[in-house]
């Protein structure tokens, strides 16, 4: 007895029309997020804009991120630094009257975290800064930055975008300069 | 193009939009969460996020009041660890001060205030402001005031020290009324009381541990619970650290083995109740044999002369020997140092039984000499001491209470209901009360029949002090500070005071708006005492000092000179220990003891003391009753069978543990489980041997006789597998613990001092 | 040096005799049995600094306990002459670890200052190192664990919190040898002095019958204390070259 399995496909026809079109889009709502849905440079609650601050008027790094020298966590500048200046000004921009309203309601700004380690890993800013690397190495060129986006420098020099870190470059940087005990898991694996 | 029906045409746009979705969830699973880094909206002075701070606070685990350096992250309390500068503790601190962290960060605290909607007991509790909270209840404080009736309200505490106890003394008085108690389950009533017959001091002397050559402790858990335990280890520790000749040697008389025994180099086991017959025939060893040439040997001898080492031996049920040369040891060895305490000071004789251990100290020229008895300098600040209240004092206060005569009970940081015996119907008076408050941070059993919760803070939110009682030989005090600011909706027990004060019009004799500025104001007086050097810097710069350093102390010492008089002397005696329950019926004495992770009960809501193995049999989460092994074979017991240990007054039951060192008729229980509330961690766990007790007293102080209580074994046929983390406790011939002798080498050179901890910022 | 031969010059000198010697610290532990009194003073300092988890009782039951160190009690004789012996015990950073060994991911290593090292994102959980361990010193994640809020707010930043599968054991606090190294390179100074690093354990003890130091440096309390004629090893007859010096507890 000859079985065809032309008609049984056949009836699934329809079926896997619609999961054809379901795969589509599965991509379509992939790639939207990946485009659209940054979490390489996520939309801050302020645009605040490096570029602004640290590169056209030069404001050092350390001028806001004050623990860097003293602290393994570099630290995020309170609501009241940027008042400092912000009282007096740009106060008619949109954005600084958005962070006048944080300031009104003593409520703390939400940055969104771009650059993150992992729990277990100990990453000290103080020896890095006393050992005189520049905040770009890591970070990339934050004062070309209008809007914060992960960068980092890899061990030939180039500069990379939307990458997260990578442990091979912090050893790179280790091994390079001698670090003492730097290629030592528990150094910085805690 | 082909045609698409309306259906077919959804059905596509529901499956594109489906996928889409899922698409879009799958990218996002990808990611990382969203981590913030939300900044301060000032930047606080005293600390930077990354690096720890620091602060010296006051220990209040216990009554010794150890200093206590607090490590603090971004806010938050990390590790208490101990201050490097308070001479108590110099640095180090026992496990139980530790674990305050978790008083503070305990899921089941208390965050509101409370009143109790239903009836009492049932927790039917509703949250309301404090405003409303300290209203009702200065309301009725006032009224009582008003009508001359101030003496119906009482003040029931826990020992508290310092400042905020003379604000409760003032607060009390202002009221007019004279029910004020402290009530600590183990403060040592017998002790001073000892003390004051023998020496005429009400205080504590200092005991001098750490350069004694002989320690003698007639049943004092030194090490972990006994006045200072953390004192005293450092005293131990040094003294086992000397040079091999001078290596302190401690003998400890217990009739079960506790950790103090053994640390000890001989364990000796006495009858219950016994210490100080045992003490006396030492003591008239020492006289007939011509180790004590005072003038007044004549009178000693006479009041000795019923303690012959012969007749004791047969009261106590040591040889004659031992105790011959336990004496002679006593007084060869120099310096020595005899201390009482555990069951032998909770006992119907124990105020004769410390101060024969009083006697054995003059008798040896250990008072006033170093490694011996000091005597301390009045404490600095106001003590607990004068308010304590015993046993007897307890039962006066039910009394009122059912005579009508209490209207509103104050209860703050005590715990009676779990810690008097079911005899003293503490509970039931209760009833008797109208309007029963609590301050407690925790629904423990007292808690949960208050009418009205007005929750205190932690003691690492509050400003204190405390001026220790135990003392280091000069006066000492230090300031507790608030580590970090409250986490919830509490207030300092002195800020509620300070708030009821306020309400019923005491700002002219209690003016302060705050504990801190309470705390400042006293600390004053005590800089205005100061010499030229201190006053010449200024208080603000002497208060940033005291802060800083977490202790102060003044270099004035006790006096050294003492001798008795006659009729001290002439009425040496000690009669022999009384128990309830005839030997027959109840053929085994109860030895309850303060366990070394709950203390009187209080550690048992913090899970790292639940944890923690028990130091002697490593048992976790729960109770046991201690059986010697012969015993144990005797009633066919073996570890985990479930008793019952039934008193004249009620039962318990708990699994047995086979424990080799304790007296073939003595059977032990640690104190602190047998919670019935007061948490998650502590709830219904194991079984509180306190409330079997029989309601005997020490005549004199009034104290509760633990260790009076006769009781019986019934088997009941269960077991359970006890759980332990110590597998097997012998050493099978591994040389696993090994030991030496002490003579032909130096035990070591090294002077052990105290290490400064590292200095973060 | 190529990496290969780095790797086999290394491999040649690992674990060998001098192997140690041309590094800066060698971490070193003596516990004085005659002044331990058991009191676990120790444990409840390790459980704080540490982030050790509470791993509950049926957990226990099952001998799952976590706890970096311990106190075991070794009762010796009976009644009336029993008497009880407490063994502080902890990862005893053996020169020549069996469990350094059996890892097959390498998640624990000797490292240049002599301590036995635990890398928790690497190890994959095969066990055999806490098998391999004649101390037991080794304690194994077999469940995520859960601090009751708000007892997590209590834990300490600096360490990890190790998740399921993970093995774990005492460190000497490396936390805190790191900073006490942070700090001496601030100070300019290249070296940790003696005194200045105490795992948590030692800084609580009572009675200081841990002592804890760098047995490279001659004046240390801890070198001091090693050259004691009561110093021993447990279970020395296997040779662990263990890093934690035990003074007999003396039987007077």
């Amino acid at each position: 007895m000859k079985i065809s399995i032309v008609p049984a496909l056949r009836v699934l026809k329809p079926a896997a029309i619609l999961v054809l079109v379901a795969f589509f889009g599965l991509g379509v709502g992939y790639w939207s997020n990946a485009t659209f849905s940054s979490d390489t440079s996520p939309e801050q609650p302020i645009a605040f804009s490096h570029q602004i601050h640290a590169g056209e008027n030069e404001i050092p790094c350390q001028y806001c991120h004050t623990q860097a020298s003293r602290s393994p966590s570099a630290g995020v500048p309170s609501v009241s630094k940027c008042i400092g200046c912000h009282n007096e000004i740009a106060t008619e921009r949109p954005q600084i009257r958005l962070l006048m309203s944080y300031w009104e309601n003593r409520e703390p700004i939400p940055w969104i975290k771009v650059h993150d380690l992992p729990d277990f890993v100990h990453f000290t800013h103080k020896r890095h800064v006393l050992a005189e690397i520049e905040c770009q190495t890591c970070h990339g060129a934050v004062e070309t930055m209008d809007r914060i986006r992960l960068a980092r420098r890899d061990i030939d020099g180039t500069v990379q975008h939307d990458q997260t870190w990578e442990m091979r470059l912090c050893l790179g940087c280790h091994r390079e300069n001698e670090v003492e005990n730097g290629t030592d898991c528990w150094t910085c694996h805690k | 193009m082909p045609k698409i029906d309306r259906r077919e045409f959804i059905k596509l746009v529901g499956a594109g939009g489906v996928g889409a979705g899922a698409g879009f969830m799958l990218r996002e699973s990808k990611k990382d969460p969203t981590e913030y880094l939300i900044p301060y909206v000032v930047a606080p002075e005293d600390f930077s996020s990354g690096i720890a701070t620091w602060y010296n606070s006051v220990c209040s685990m216990c009554s010794t009041g150890c200093g206590i350096s607090v490590r603090t992250r971004e806010g938050r309390a990390k590790k208490i660890e101990g201050n490097p500068s308070h001479p108590v503790n110099q640095g180090r601190l026992c496990g139980m001060g530790q674990a305050g962290l978790q008083v503070l960060y305990n899921p089941d605290r208390i965050t509101e205030p409370l009143v109790q909607a239903g009836d009492r007991g049932s927790m039917s509790f509703e949250q309301i402001t404090w405003e409303n909270g300290l209203d009702q209840l200065a309301g009725r404080l006032e009224l009582l005031r008003a009508a001359r009736r101030g003496n119906k309200v009482s003040f029931l505490t826990a020992g508290v020290n310092g400042h905020l106890a003379q604000l409760i003394e003032s607060f009390m008085r202002q009221l007019g009324s004279n029910r004020l108690l402290h009530y600590d389950f183990d403060h040592p009533h017998t002790l001073y009381a000892a003390n004051q017959k023998f020496f005429g001091q009400d205080h504590l002397p200092y005991y001098d541990l750490q350069n004694t050559n002989l320690l003698l402790s007639f049943g004092a858990d030194y090490l972990t619970n006994w006045i200072s335990p953390v004192h005293h280890s450092i005293g131990f520790g040094t003294s086992r650290q000397r040079q091999a000749e001078t290596r302190g040697r401690f003998v400890q008389i217990e009739p079960r083995m506790s950790a103090s025994g053994a640390a000890a180099d001989e364990w000796i086991a006495a009858i219950p109740g016994t210490e100080g017959i045992l003490a006396l025939g030492m003591a008239n060893h020492i006289v007939s044999q011509g180790n004590y040439q005072g003038a007044d040997r004549a009178d000693w001898l006479a009041a000795l002369s019923d303690y012959s080492p012969s007749q004791v031996a047969e009261q106590t049920g040591i040889p004659e020997r031992t105790i011959t040369r336990l004496a002679d040891e006593f007084t060869e060895t120099q310096p020595s140092l005899a201390i009482g305490g555990g069951g032998a000071a909770n006992h119907s004789n124990s105020v004769d039984t410390l101060v024969a251990v009083n006697v054995l100290n003059y008798l040896a020229g250990n008072v006033g000499s170093e490694g011996g008895l000091l005597f301390n300098p009045v404490p600095a600040g106001t003590v607990s001491r004068p308010h304590q209240a015993s046993y007897r004092n307890m039962l006066e206060l039910t009394e009122a209470a059912h005579q009508g005569e209490i209207d509103v009970l104050i209860i703050n940081g005590t715990n009676p209901v779990f810690t008097l015996p079911a005899a003293a119907e503490f509970r039931e008076a209760l009833a008797e009360i109208p309007l029963v408050v609590s301050t407690s941070s925790f629904f423990d059993e007292t808690t949960v029949l208050a009418d009205l919760i007005l929750p205190s803070n932690s003691y690492l939110e509050s400003w204190g002090d405390h001026f220790p009682e135990a003392g280091v030989g000069f006066p000492v005090g230090a300031v507790s500070q608030p580590v970090v600011s409250p986490l919830y909706n509490t207030r300092a027990t002195g800020d509620i005071i300070l708030g009821l004060a306020n309400k019923i019009g005491m700002s002219s004799t209690i003016p302060w708006t705050s504990m801190e500025e309470c705390i400042k104001a006293g600390w004053r007086r005590i800089y205005e005492r100061g010499d030229r050097q201190t006053l010449a810097q200024g208080f603000d710069e002497f208060w940033t000092a005291l802060l800083k350093a977490g202790v102060w102390g003044e270099t004035t010492n006790g006096s050294t000179a003492f001798t008795p008089d006659q009729s001290v002397i002439a009425g040496v005696s000690v009669a022999a220990p009384e128990f309830s329950g005839s030997e027959q019926d109840y053929p085994f004495i109860l030895h309850p003891y303060l366990s070394a992770n709950f203390h009187d009960g209080r550690g048992a809501n913090l899970p790292w003391m639940q944890e923690r193995p028990d130091p002697m049999t490593s048992v976790v989460y729960g109770s046991w009753v201690e059986i010697n092994p012969t015993t144990a074979v005797e009633l066919g017991l073996i570890e985990g069978d479930l008793v019952d240990i039934e008193s004249p007054q009620g039962q318990v039951r708990a699994p047995v543990f086979v424990y080799p060192a304790i007296m073939p008729n003595v059977i032990a229980m640690p104190i602190g489980q047998g919670h019935s509330e007061y948490g998650r961690y502590a709830k219904d766990r194991g079984a509180n041997p306190l409330e079997i007790l029989s309601p005997q007293m020490e005549q004199i102080t009034g104290n509760l006789a633990t260790s009076a209580t006769r009781v019986r074994i019934v088997a009941t046929g269960s077991h359970i597998d006890l759980v332990k983390t110590s597998g097997t406790s012998r050493d099978l011939g591994r040389n696993i613990v090994q030991t030496t002798g002490s003579e032909g080498h130096e035990v070591s050179d090294v002077r052990l001092n105290s290490i400064p901890i590292t200095e973060l910022t | 040096m190529s990496l290969f031969s780095r790797f086999m010059d290394g491999w040649r000198k690992y674990r060998k005799p001098g192997y140690y010697d041309e590094f800066d610290y060698h971490w070193t532990m003596t516990v004085d049995l005659d002044s331990c009194t058991g009191c676990e003073a120790c444990m409840t300092a390790c459980q704080a600094e540490n982030n050790i988890p509470l791993v509950g009782e049926e957990e226990l039951a099952k001998g799952r306990e976590i706890q970096w160190i311990r106190i075991e009690r070794y009762w010796e004789g009976e009644y009336p002459n029993a008497k009880l012996n407490f063994l502080p015990m902890m990862c005893q950073h053996c020169d020549a670890a069996p469990c350094e060994t059996v890892c097959p991911v390498s998640a624990t290593y000797h490292n240049q200052d002599g301590l036995n090292t635990q890398i928790y994102n690497r190890c994959v959980g095969t066990r055999s190192c806490a098998v391999y361990c004649p101390y037991e010193v080794r304690y194994f994640n077999y469940y995520n664990h859960h601090w009751d809020s708000p007892l997590d707010q209590q834990l300490n930043p600096d360490v990890s919190i190790r998740g399921k599968g993970v093995m774990e054991k005492c460190t000497f606090c490396i936390q805190r040898i790191r900073e006490a190294k942070d700090l001496a390179k601030d100070d300019g100074r290249r070296r940790v002095r003696d005194g200045e690093v105490q795992p948590a354990c030692v800084q609580s003890c009572p009675t200081k019958a841990l002592i804890f130091g760098d047995r490279k440096d001659t004046e240390s309390q801890v070198y001091q204390s090693m050259n004691n004629p009561r110093a021993y090893k447990v279970l020395d007859e296997l040779n662990t070259d263990s890093s934690v010096v035990y003074l007999k507890k003396v039987d007077a």
